[in-house]
């Protein structure tokens, strides 16, 4: 099931996956061998350039959309039971010892999404799978969470509000859409769902003052409510529109209100006293027996974003077959 | 799901007053106690948010922006305290089948539109039928052109409005049938309140800034006082008790204000912003007079939909 990725011009969409990967490849070679990934060899070709980057200190200079149109991966998720399983039955496909996830980033402009928001339909194949995501990830650039009212980052943000909020409506009308089609071919459906996850990327430039005005510390909680009414803090001042669509998806009979919230930052290198002179440096972690030479980024989180997707896989394949007989039925149908 | 037609003067706020009613949705949607949801339809995010974004940099709609919204559609659900956290209708509040739509249109050139239709001809495009047949009118009342009892020049500046207002209304009560069981509610804005001139207000005997939303006979008062003598045709016709076995539902009030930062040099007049809890910003209004206006749209919808 595909999973869209959404980020204003430079929030960090690309560095984002750089660290999503890094997190993938370190996680992925654990001792408990219950998470692991594959990447189609394009995706790989670019991520594995990106990760190397960033092994060498660099931010990922080239965009997405130079080089494919979608970056994907899948994430396999040991089911519990088959974990208890002896390691050789584990291993045979016929216990299917793992439950997928397509994570997959597309680089679509705002101006391809128009003609649905536009006419309702959307007739380009990308378009449609993209508006079939049932997991939106929504990056929210830090940085350009300001206070003062006129600067360009607080316009930018309110641009920005405007537009997740236009896509993720759009998301709740294509899913509604599908929904009432299968209801009226016969098919028996589950109510939709799409599980919004908000990264909050490039935390580490988060300014004091923003945090003070919105009587916030700079530490992010671990308490999976007090992540919510944290980042929540912060959304209702800057992308109060997202939020209350989120919200309100319910209202129009896709339920989206069960969001989960991430932080993203990566360490750079600073010279006490002077601001640095071109694309900063990414400081990297010492070696140790567990690793090193690794960005110094915020690890855990991304674990925890991986580890999120562990229970919207264990949900998803429902759906998703109901899809498929439909589109199966329809095919049949049309021929 | 009710229709509910936008009236106005021109320049008398309508974009603008749409702006506000989503900002204080937004608002309203986005709090902690979580006690409000709404959705807004796809086809109408596009211009509203255009519309939002304009209000919220401290500008008042442009004229692109204000030719762009033509309708828009709102789901808006509520559970408010007092149902109790385990109440079954609290649990079930979000679902679709229990959130109230409202579907506005909003009608500009009232004066040409309605001297067009006096002539014979229909509305412009396919609006009339959505005029005709809508549940309620929002009639908005440009405060800057208010006059008091006995100023008849400034009264004049109402006239041609009242009058399309008038036939509009005549209309939508001809369009009925006899003992029509849908009732037809007149809610009245008063836009640009801040701005009533001075005089207005002492002619009309009235003093400093409208009764609260509680105050409901205080506030019906204070209305009519400005109405009877500016939009005197249409009051007659709204109150009249029943014509044609339709009758119209008491009217209601509402008053609507932004506080502005006067225009300087090449700079147009702007909206103020405010600081708010929580650390944003939204632009200084009257936020009470729209969560009222809300509230009374979502009985109106509720009331349509049994």
């Amino acid at each position: 099931m595909p999973c869209a990725l959404l980020g204003d011009r430079a929030s960090g969409k690309t560095t984002f996956l750089g660290l999503l990967y890094s997190a993938q490849v370190k996680y992925g070679t654990g001792v408990q061998d219950d998470f692991r990934f594959h990447a189609p060899i394009q995706s790989l070709n670019l991520m594995s350039a990106v990760y190397e980057g960033m092994k060498d200190g660099r931010f990922p200079s080239a965009t997405l959309k130079e080089e494919i149109t979608e970056l994907g991966f899948i994430f396999g998720y040991l089911r519990k039971v088959v974990g208890k399983l002896p390691y050789y039955i584990r291993q045979q496909n016929w216990a299917r010892p793992f439950s997928t996830l397509r994570f997959s980033a597309y680089d679509v402009s705002g101006e391809d999404i128009e003609e649905f928001i536009e006419t309702g339909i959307a007739s380009r194949p990308l378009i449609q799978q993209l508006l079939k995501s049932v997991v939106v990830v929504v990056l929210v650039d830090c940085s350009k969470m300001t206070t003062e009212i006129d600067t360009p980052a607080y316009k930018k943000m309110l641009r920005y509000d405007s537009t997740v909020a236009k896509l993720l409506v759009a998301f709740q009308t294509y899913k509604k859409q599908e929904y009432d089609r299968l209801k009226d071919s016969g098919v028996k459906a589950e109510a939709p769902v799409i599980y919004p996850a908000f990264v909050l990327s490039k935390f580490d430039t988060l300014r004091d003052d923003v945090l003070a005005r919105l009587g916030l510390h700079r530490g992010f909680p671990d308490n999976k409510r007090q992540r919510k009414e944290y980042a929540e803090a912060l959304l209702r001042v800057f992308v109060p529109q997202t939020l209350s669509q989120i919200r309100g998806g319910k209202v129009a009979g896709v339920s989206m209100d069960k969001a989960a919230y991430f932080l993203s930052w990566v360490h750079t290198e600073t010279q006490e006293g002077m601001d640095p002179v071109g694309q900063s440096k990414i400081v990297r972690t010492a070696f140790a027996p567990e690793g090193g030479g690794e960005p110094d980024f915020s690890y855990d989180e991304y674990v925890t974003f991986i580890e999120h997707f562990r229970d919207i896989a264990l949900k998803i394949p429902d759906e998703i077959l109901e899809s498929e007989k439909f589109q199966a039925q329809a095919m049949v149908r049309s021929a | 799901m009710p229709h509910i037609v936008i009236v106005g003067d021109r320049d008398s706020g309508k974009t603008t007053f749409l702006a506000l009613l989503y900002a204080a949705q937004v608002k309203s949607g986005v709090t902690r106690a979580d006690d409000f949801r709404f959705h807004v339809g796809l086809e109408s995010l596009e211009e509203i948010s255009e519309v939002f974004q304009q209000l919220m940099s401290g500008n008042f709609p442009d004229s692109a922006a204000k030719e762009g919204v033509s309708s828009i559609t709102f789901h808006i659900a509520s559970r408010k305290a007092g149902l109790g956290v385990l109440s079954r209708r609290r649990w079930r509040a979000w679902n679709p089948d229990a959130s109230a739509s409202l579907h506005f249109v909003l009608l500009r050139n009232l004066d040409d539109e309605m001297a067009r239709y006096r002539t014979g001809s229909s509305l412009a495009n396919t609006k009339l039928r959505d005029v005709l047949e809508s549940d309620a009118m929002i009639i908005l009342v440009d405060s800057t052109k208010l006059a008091g009892l006995g100023q008849e020049d400034s009264a004049a500046a109402m006239t041609t409005y009242d009058a399309a207002v008038e036939s509009l209304v005549t209309a939508v009560q001809r369009s009925r049938g006899r003992g029509s069981p849908r009732r037809f509610h007149p809610i009245f804005i008063f836009s640009k309140f801040d701005s009533v001139p001075k005089e207005a207000l002492r002619k009309a005997q009235l003093e400093g800034a409208p009764p609260t939303v509680r105050e409901t006979n205080r506030r019906v008062a204070y209305a009519r006082a400005f109405l009877d003598t500016n939009l005197k045709k249409t009051m007659e016709r709204i109150t009249a008790r029943e014509i044609q076995g339709v009758r119209f539902v008491t009217p209601s009030y509402f008053f609507s204000r932004v506080t502005t930062e006067a225009a300087t040099g090449d700079q147009k007049t702007r909206v103020r912003l405010r600081r708010i809890e929580g650390g944003g910003w939204e632009p200084d209004y009257s936020v009470d007079e729209y969560l009222a206006l809300l509230d009374s749209l979502r009985k109106i919808a509720t009331e349509a939909s049994d």
